[in-house]
């Protein structure tokens, strides 16, 4: 993921601290001065800042994406292991995924293959366990969430309108919905901090979203939806069907649509945990505004797969999601090794799904165990491939620069963690791990991540000059 | 129809203003249109005029033709009248939709308004307006869930889809549904098919690691763009070997050329572009990047040869887009050419490129069609295959599968282009256009395989297109239809106009109507944004079983249409018999002299080859 460039400088600027205690313009005022240290509880991501240009011979938005791409390209190696378990492959090369089929190898419909979609519908009803089942004409097919979230973006905002998303995020989301769709996204901050009638840390509450929902309508940004992720990434947090309903509800009564990102639906390893889909519950709220959306890429590890989802009733929606679908399709031979695949009930229920949950709630297990004799807080509540990791005592002082300069390390010593500031966390130290590796990389991982944070106390007393450096990465 | 037109001088308004036109639709909701106060004027004007016009029919009517021309100027009035009542519903309705959520039904006009409510009406109707087919098919979609664009998106989407579902639903078959469509205007190379799927299920192409399964590198996976360098450098008789670091891959040459205009330009800045062109680019530069397309229209009747960009008219357009303040950032130019079938001489590609590189003008060009050409007397050329471009870091060269190897539904396209920064930013937007490790695996093997394309591949492509074209050419030589063929790419560019009366964009779409009726699909001409009605996009690049039966449908069109029109004749005839009998004789031999389709006489010698020199 990349934040964009101007956040850390701009951040007085474009964070507005709405604070519930000083609601007057002239304190908002003061606020944006960056020694104050007052909470924020939204903030308006403002990614039109201009770049700097390098690029001479492209427009404006070409440089814009340019940066992008710069950003990517110097982290870019870091973060297989966030995404893909070599020993969790599908088995694509069985013989019935080879099918080629001459209509495969031409013009689809734009909305993909009604085979996958009817495929689509059956493996999400079941999985998602709708109480109905679910349709196909419901189901629009793309390559992969990202055209999803760009797509989305661009058919129900105008440029410059928002959407809510509870923050640390899946930072990538940012540049999803901006590329194409000049849409914000207004971040509802949580904290780390228990306070009020929360009962676990960064939890979501709709006082929270309500606070964040008339701040950006002070301030004049059009809110038109609610990003919910869900398992959430980086926290790691599953949302209770209590809860989802009291967001569904929330957005029903100001009119926003939700789009719910499930992409770690099947990544629940903690069975006690009770997961639940939007699409599980018996009626929904506002079932024209509520967009849900699955990929292969988390829950079978195959980004490279190139293949998103999208599950909605509203037919508007599908059919404007699939006029932007010429520019997001994806190959005939894939969508039947999809279809394929999602079929395999047997294979998916008696081997990928015991071993994949097996094999991360081992290594869960075992990177937990580790950070608890380094004596490091963490958060992770059994769902998604992460551990959010407190390691604010680290930082000599709270600010994002020594987070980066703590990652910095990190990176040094050739383990790469994501850093807090990528998902807009507010607070900084906070550290995004990924578990979801082999038992040896993990070790090794550890030993250097222990060798770091012992060497960083020593450092944090003794602060060395050369402090210049920005590091910059891509976190996914 | 006429909405974009000051409805007395018939003249049309500036491109510039259609566009805002639209947009000021979305964009000012809020403050009450300046348009409508304009509109109810003219309104006012009209209605004064029609009343007059009236008033005054009891003076003229001894005089036969003057009650003639009286009827006509009333129809055409009321056809005004109509149109300008409809906008100014339009946009009262656009304005109170914003306050108050409240989406009514647009008042459209369908072809009720115009049709065949003579010359004014009929030369209203112009081919290069996306807003108009916006506005219109806007009618017949309408959603309070989506984004203004994305109403726009799914109306477009709709309307141009509609009948490609209709078509996908009931298939042509020759056991199964022997009454099922047949698709001439679909842009798919259906004649080697099974060549490809033969070799696609070969073994080499199931190969699956770990690299192909997780997040490629966003420009496509190293192996395969060092293979397309090597490709287009054998095929494109690349000078120098080309370098896999200038290769962008993505999931089609649609989204290279989105994301080539979305990098080159902001919003507002505009290509140059010769029509007919290609109707994706139209639907690309509005969806998504919103690029203006400035519109450099051929014509069938030139001195020099027929639809042939000429550099006159590149300098020209380019001048008077300037004048209006237009910023344009390039041209776009596309070889072998879709809908035309044309291929450019490397003396011209050259001349473009000048002309580009003098004006500082990026050259998007599009090669899609390479390796489409069937006629070794014609032979293809591209920019790649120059020994020095003029300008290397404005030349963007788009590529793909769809076409040259007829496998639409594999999802490939790529840029080549020797410019690093253009490579990164259009890199940048890989993420939303990659595509699947296992197909960049398959596409890989099929380039990499020189022996197959060049043994087998090609030849039978080529033999089979050539006898497809020629059984199709033949055809329409006996049924004496003009058309334009050079040679390449999928398409016969067909010349129907003899069969509108009149000669009218609204008949060019009433006889696309009727085809679709004796379930065939044509892709008319106004779809490329051709400026004469009439004409029509032929793929023959089907199998020969389909393609006799769909020249079956297209005579029994012909016929039926010419049926009509005789019939329609004798009609006239008739009521202008009972009516007048005394002038019998002279009426209908002025009937036949005064008719606007006076060309519309099918003897022998209106088949012309319009280019016999490359036949």
């Amino acid at each position: 993921m990349a934040t964009l460039p101007k956040k850390e400088s701009r951040a007085p600027n474009t964070c507005l601290g709405l604070d519930t205690n000083y609601g007057d313009g002239l304190e908002r005022e003061h606020s944006r001065k960056p020694d104050h240290k007052r909470p924020e509880h939204y903030g308006v991501g403002d990614p039109t800042t201009p770049f700097s240009s390098d690029g001479s011979h492209l427009s404006s938005r070409g440089r814009i994406s340019k940066w992008f791409w710069d950003l990517a390209e110097e982290g870019y190696r870091t973060y297989h292991m966030d995404e893909y378990d070599e020993d969790k492959n599908p088995n694509l090369s069985q013989s019935d995924m080879l099918q080629v089929k001459p209509s495969l190898l031409q013009y689809p419909d734009w909305r993909g293959h009604l085979f996958l979609r009817e495929e689509v519908a059956r493996f999400l009803s079941f999985y998602c366990r709708s109480p109905a089942p679910l349709k196909p004409e419901n189901v629009v097919v793309l390559n992969g969430c990202a055209s999803l979230f760009s797509a989305l973006a661009t058919v129900l905002c105008e440029v410059g309108e928002a959407f809510l998303i509870p923050a640390p995020y899946y930072g990538a989301i940012t540049q999803h919905v901006y590329l194409y769709g000049n849409v914000q996204l207004v971040c509802v901050y949580l904290d780390s901090e228990v306070t009020g009638l929360d009962t676990r840390p960064f939890q979501l509450t709709v006082e929270k979203l309500e606070v964040a929902l008339q701040g950006a309508n002070a301030e004049g940004v059009k809110v038109k939806g609610l990003i919910l992720i869900n398992p959430q990434n980086p926290l790691g947090d599953i949302y209770s069907p209590g809860e989802l309903r009291e967001y569904l509800e929330f957005a029903k009564r100001h009119e926003l649509h939700v789009v719910v990102d499930e992409v770690y639906m099947l990544s629940v390893f903690e069975e006690s945990l009770g997961y639940h889909s939007v699409l599980s519950l018996e009626r929904l709220p506002d079932p024209q505004r509520t967009h849900v959306m699955w990929a292969t890429s988390k829950d079978f590890g195959m980004s490279g797969l190139r293949f998103g989802t999208l599950y909605t009733e509203n037919r508007d929606v599908a059919t404007a999601v699939a006029s932007l679908c010429r520019y997001h399709g994806l190959s005939g031979l894939v969508q039947h090794q999809v279809a394929q695949l999602l079929q395999d009930r047997d294979w998916i229920n008696q081997v990928y799904l015991p071993e994949n949950h097996a094999r991360l709630k081992a290594a869960h297990a075992y990177v937990s165990g580790e950070l608890r004799a380094l004596g490091i807080p963490f958060l992770s509540r059994g769902a998604g491939f992460f551990i959010w990791v407190d390691l604010r005592k680290y930082l000599p002082k709270a600010t994002f620069e020594e987070e980066r300069l703590l990652w910095r390390r990190f990176l040094d010593k050739k383990v790469l963690l994501s850093f807090g500031k990528a998902f807009e966390c507010k607070e900084p130290g906070w550290f995004r791990l990924v578990f979801s590796d082999k038992a040896h990389r993990l070790r090794l991982g550890m030993q250097r991540i222990r060798k770091v944070l012992t060497g960083t106390l020593r450092v944090a007393e003794d602060p060395p000059s050369s402090r210049t450096q920005e590091p910059r990465g891509q976190h996914i | 129809m006429s909405r974009n037109r000051d409805p007395r001088s018939g003249q049309p308004r500036k491109a510039k203003t259609k566009s805002q036109n639209v947009s000021h639709q979305s964009d000012t909701l809020h403050s009450p249109h300046p348009r409508v106060m304009e509109v109810i004027l003219h309104l006012r004007q009209i209605i004064n005029e029609f009343i007059l016009q009236l008033e005054s029919r009891h003076e003229q009517e001894d005089l036969e033709q003057e009650e003639q021309q009286h009827r006509q100027n009333i129809r055409n009035q009321e056809a005004i009248l109509i149109h300008l009542m409809c906008e100014v519903v339009n946009l009262l309705h656009s304005g109170a939709s914003s306050s108050l959520e409240l989406q009514l039904p647009r008042l459209s006009l369908v072809s009720k308004g115009g049709a065949g409510s003579g010359q004014q009406a009929q030369s209203s109707r112009e081919p290069d307006q996306l807003s108009h087919q916006l506005s219109d098919s806007k009618t017949a979609f309408i959603s309070c869930y989506l984004s203004n664009r994305g109403i726009d998106f799914s109306a477009l989407y709709q309307s141009n889809l509609q009948d490609f579902i209709a078509y996908k639903g009931d298939k042509y078959h020759e056991d199964k549904n022997t009454l099922g469509f047949i698709n001439f205007g679909l842009s798919e190379n259906k004649h080697c098919i099974d060549l490809l799927t033969e070799r696609l299920s070969q073994s080499d192409m199931n190969y699956i690691d770990d690299d192909l399964l997780q997040y490629p590198d966003w420009k496509g996976h190293a192996f395969l763009r060092e293979e397309v360098a090597r490709f287009l450098t054998y095929y494109c008789k690349a000078p120098d070997l080309l370098d896999p670091g200038n290769v962008v891959v993505l999931n089609s040459s649609l989204s290279v050329f989105l994301t080539l205009t979305m990098v080159l330009c902001d919003p507002g800045d505009a290509f140059l572009i010769p029509t007919p062109l290609y109707s994706g680019f139209t639907l690309t530069s509005h969806l998504y990047s919103k690029v203006e397309l400035i519109h450099i229209h051929l014509q069938s009747k030139m001195d020099t040869q027929t639809f042939q960009l000429i550099m006159d008219k590149l300098e020209k357009a380019l001048l008077e887009a300037k004048f209006k303040g237009e910023k344009v950032r390039g041209l776009v130019l596309c070889n072998p050419n879709n809908s035309l079938g044309n291929i450019d001489t490397l003396d011209s590609l050259k001349e473009y490129l000048e002309f580009a590189k003098r004006h500082n003008l990026h050259v998007i060009i599009d090669e899609t069609y390479m390796l489409s050409e069937f006629r070794a007397s014609i032979p293809f050329h591209s920019v790649l295959n120059m020994k020095s471009l003029p300008d290397p870091n404005r030349t963007h060269v788009i590529w793909g599968t769809s076409k040259s190897f007829g496998i639409s539904g594999f999802c490939f396209g790529t840029l080549y282009t020797h410019n690093k920064e253009v490579v990164s930013a259009v890199g940048a937007f890989g993420f939303l256009h990659g595509i699947a490790g296992l197909t960049q695996h398959k596409l890989c093997r099929l380039l990499q395989d020189g022996e197959w394309i060049d043994n087998v591949y090609l030849p039978t492509n080529r033999s089979r297109m050539q006898v497809a074209h020629r059984y199709i050419t033949n055809k329409l030589k006996t049924m004496k239809v003009r058309f334009l063929s050079r040679g390449s790419g999928l398409y016969i560019w067909v010349n129907l106009k003899e069969y509108l009366d009149p000669c009218t964009f609204e008949e060019e779409q009433l006889f696309y109507r009727r085809f679709l009726d004796n379930k065939l699909l044509l892709a008319p001409g106004k779809a490329y944004m051709c400026k004469e009605p009439g004409w029509f996009r032929l793929t023959f690049t089907d199998k020969p079983f389909r393609l006799k039966v769909a020249m079956q449908r297209f005579s029994e069109a012909l016929t039926h249409k010419k049926q009509n029109w005789i019939e329609k004749q004798l009609e006239n005839a008739l009521v202008e018999s009972v009516s007048s009998p005394s002038t019998r004789r002279s009426s209908s031999s002025s009937s036949s002299s005064s008719s606007p389709s006076s060309s519309l006489s099918f003897s022998s010698s209106s088949f012309v080859n319009v280019d016999t020199s490359h036949f």
